[in-house]
């Protein structure tokens, strides 16, 4: 299996990077003021004042991440699939019915397991990882993902399930 | 002077290890604190070296260079995982113990030392089961998985490595209960042990944040201890019995919930440490505040409803859970980056601040925290989540704040105990260069993953996708680096130790550890710290009575009967019964002519029924038992009698407890049969 940078993922990186780089900003700082000899009072009134202004930024911050989630949920809601291909992982192996998939359809895989949890991983003929859904045993998991793109897919166990885990994948078409 | 106050004075002279101001914080040091930190903190830096060593071994085979066969890797991943969290827990543990015994005294040594082998004991067995059994199903020992090994182990090996996991579990919640039992007895219940009490204006002083955290963790503690006891047991039901049978789904919710709780509360132990330690290299006093005490009561409830995030991708995982979690996962750093990590760089800010091998190591925690915890946040958004979830950057933020957060804290516990006792501080060529090879080598390998999970590349994986083996290779060579700074320090350690050892033999001798093992027991005999009753008024009597009267009910042939339609509302039953037994227990212990017989003599005793009761009562409910009874009368009516006094005497060995600890684990072990009624069908 290939892998390659999806752009989405590159900009997660990208934001986590910055965030970094900022803390570690801080904590160099805060390191390089460490020497001085400052009144803790002097500190506190400080502190204090820019400790509500941090807090403020961070519910924004967070609170502004949390509620941008809900408008991008993966969780399967009025679906407008146009094909549903059934997918089955097992002890090493993934089936799936229909094999191939015409592009530009909007599916809806049904996925579930024969025997223990695996982790349905689909990456584009790229190597893009598009997605991923546990497959249980005894449950059916539906995701809905849309091909626009006709080459070949790959589909990959994203969770551990044993000796052979790794390779546990199988290839489909998405053809014009 | 005696010798014992002119030993404990010797070791409390630091030879200006610390910050001149930092002195008077100090805290007080006795034998049994010694002995905690070195027993806890020098086996869980044991366990972080020689796991560490292993997880190595599994990047150089990633690597595609020296390593092992799949089987192998796996074996590995699965004892590197579980030994690392063993490692950190027990030393997290001990660093937090340390200093809230110098604050209650009724924290008891040998109960702590328990809690020490259990979890000893359940390490060894899980090292069994993995080198000697082949078990391989992860340490989050997903079920079905343990039990469907594709040949490559054994039952005996699933077994073992469970009870292992289980021992762990027991290990946590007796130190749970007996910190969490000390700290409500000695500062006025739980409400005085947050500091609610004080947060309302009933309490002039409050108590120091370290109880805060002692407190917040331990009740979560005892929680989660319960919730893993409650799928350890299910799973060795169904090793003894094979029709029971388990959901998929609830046998997730229960792995994640202590799985992802109990690796969370780690670094909260660790909070509670740095509360004291920091102070000592700053020379300002970490003070009670009302945004403390306020972020450890969101605290609790955010680490105890964030685990769900963990099934964010089991689209049938009901909605709710989903959605708190989303919440409550971003909404757990705001305490963290708020209260905790702020005011430790108020402390810092302008202090003068005494930098040594110690402090360098808090300080670095502080940053992997920081960091590990925001690429958690971020990952913790569901559609990010979508696409990195079970790909590198998992490993990467855990690794991230445990191992250059947490492992930072773990050397700094022992770092900090060595230059105390050698009463010098590490050498600068040490104090420099180990922490920089350590920070070089540890954000590089962690750093390959956090590239390799936005590339999408699978965790777990024994061979790594094509052509992306050289971040293995650039990740091991970080690592390292990371090792050669840790080795580096491990050496200091020695030399500090024989310093330490030399300056020792010079000192009088101190007390006999005999006479300390008992002491938290005789001190609160002495004292008269009798364990409060469960309950304390009449009408709380006769209300528990009332719920134990109500609940019977469902003893009444038409309701009993009914219950047999299903198993699930079978094994309700059965948890009705215990809670019957046990508010029944608890009614009589807080009777005044019962309650003034319980004194600290019964506390272990009380201990291990509240844990091995619940335990059995679960191991109590498989078909291979109940099935043949069904149709004998007398058998059947007994065997629902046992659960009954099972339940009864959990309520006794709660009333032992005191009333927080008490109700904490009575509670939790009633919860424990309703979630095994939840889950566990079969028969």
């Amino acid at each position: 299996m290939e892998v390659s940078f999806g752009s989405f993922q590159v900009a997660v990186l990208m934001a986590f990077l910055f965030v970094t780089m900022a803390l570690v900003t801080i904590f160099v700082v805060v390191a390089r003021q460490s020497s001085r000899n400052v009144a803790f009072e002097t500190v506190t009134d400080t502190g204090y004042r820019l400790r509500r202004a941090w807090l403020a930024f961070l519910v924004l911050l967070l609170g502004s991440g949390v509620v941008l989630s809900l408008f991008f949920l993966p969780f399967p809601g009025d679906s407008k699939a146009t094909a549903t291909v059934n997918v089955s992982g097992g002890l090493f192996y993934w089936s799936m019915n229909p094999e191939t998939i015409p592009v530009g359809s909007e599916v809806s895989f049904d996925v579930t397991s024969a025997d223990v949890n695996h982790g349905l991983g689909i990456y584009d003929p790229d190597g893009v990882l598009m997605g991923s859904v546990q497959a249980m045993p005894g449950y059916h998991n539906q995701l809905d993902l849309t091909f626009d793109k006709p080459g070949t897919y790959m589909m990959a166990c994203l969770e551990y399930c044993g000796f052979k885990h790794h390779d546990m994948m199988k290839e489909f078409e998405v053809t014009q | 002077m005696s010798q014992a106050a002119t030993a404990t004075e010797a070791a409390n002279t630091n030879g200006g290890v610390l910050h001149p101001l930092g002195e008077k914080f100090n805290p007080n040091t006795s034998k049994p604190q010694n002995l905690v930190g070195w027993l806890f903190g020098g086996t869980g830096l044991a366990l972080f070296a020689l796991m560490a060593l292993v997880g190595l071994l599994m990047r150089f085979t990633q690597a595609d260079t020296v390593g092992v066969s799949p089987e192998w890797f796996y074996r590995l991943m699965t004892l590197h995982a579980s030994g690392m969290l063993a490692g950190a827990l027990l030393s997290m543990m001990g660093g937090l113990w340390f200093v809230v015994r110098a604050v209650v005294p009724g924290l008891s040594l040998g109960r702590a030392i328990a809690s020490w082998l259990a979890i000893v004991a359940g390490a060894v067995l899980i090292v069994v089961a993995v080198l000697i059994g082949g078990f391989a199903a992860g340490w989050t020992f997903l079920f079905p998985l343990p039990f469907d090994a594709s040949g490559q182990w054994s039952t005996w090996a699933a077994v073992t490595f469970i009870i292992g996991m289980g021992l762990v579990g027991v290990g946590f919640m007796v130190y749970c209960i007996d910190v969490l039992k000390a700290t409500t007895q000695a500062y006025g219940g739980l409400s005085g042990a947050l500091g609610v009490k004080w947060l309302r204006g009933k309490d002039p002083t409050g108590p120091p944040p370290q109880v805060i955290a002692a407190t917040a963790v331990t009740i979560q503690g005892v929680i989660c201890s319960a919730v893993g006891m409650t799928i350890v047991m299910a799973l060795l039901d169904h090793t003894i019995d094979g029709q029971v049978a388990l959901d998929a789904l609830w046998a997730k919710n229960l792995t994640y919930f202590f799985g992802h709780t109990i690796a969370n509360l780690i670094i909260y132990l660790a909070a509670g440490m740095i509360y004291v330690l920091v102070p000592l290299y700053a020379g300002r006093q970490w003070k009670l505040s009302k945004p403390l005490a306020i972020g450890w009561l969101f605290t609790i409830v955010f680490v105890m409803t964030a685990y769900s995030h963990h099934l964010y991708m089991d689209f049938v995982q009901p909605g709710a859970p989903q959605m708190i979690s989303l919440v409550a996962s971003s909404a757990a750093a705001i305490p963290v980056a708020v209260v905790t990590i702020y005011t430790g760089m108020m402390l810092i800010w302008g202090s003068r601040f005494r930098w040594t091998l110690t402090s360098v190591l808090l300080y670095l925690g502080f940053a992997g925290w920081a960091i590990g915890g925001s690429g958690a946040v971020i990952d913790s958004l569901i559609p990010i989540n979508f696409r990195l979830h079970n790909t590198l950057w998992v490993p990467a933020h855990f690794h991230n704040y445990l191992m250059m957060g947490v492992g930072m804290w773990m050397m700094a516990l022992v770092s900090y105990m060595l230059e105390r006792a050698a009463g010098r501080t590490a050498s600068r060529r040490t104090t420099i260069w180990a922490p920089l090879l350590m920070v070089g080598g540890g954000y590089g390998f962690i750093f390959s993953w956090y590239i390799s999970g936005a590339l999408g590349i699978p965790r777990r994986w024994a061979v790594q996708p094509i052509g992306t083996e050289n971040y293995s290779l650039v990740a091991s060579i970080f690592a390292i680096v990371f090792l050669i700074g840790f080795f580096m320090l491990l050496l200091e350690f020695f030399s500090l130790a024989r310093t330490a050892l030399a300056r020792r033999r010079e000192a009088p001798p101190e007390p006999a550890l005999a006479s300390i093992a008992g002491a938290s027991t005789e001190a609160d005999l002495a004292l008269g710290n009798a364990p409060e009753p469960l309950l304390r008024s009449p009408f709380g009597i006769a209300v528990t009575v009332g719920l134990a009267v109500i609940a019977s009910f469902a003893l009444l042939p038409p309701i009993s009967e009914a219950s047999e339609a299903t198993i699930g509302f079978h094994h309700l039953a059965h948890a009705v019964q215990f809670f019957i037994g046990a508010m029944l227990a608890a009614a009589l212990a807080s009777t005044p002519a019962i309650a003034r017989r319980i004194t600290p003599r019964w506390t272990n005793i009380g201990l291990i029924t509240v844990i091995l009761l619940p335990a059995g009562m679960l191991l109590f409910m498989i078909p291979a038992i109940y099935t043949d009874i069904e149709d004998e009368n007398f058998l059947h009516a007994s065997y629902h009698f046992v659960v009954l006094i099972l339940g009864f005497l959990l309520g006794l060995g709660a009333s032992t407890l005191g009333r927080t600890a008490g109700w904490a684990v009575l509670i939790s072990s009633v919860g424990m049969g309703l979630m095994f009624a939840a889950g566990v069908t079969g028969g």
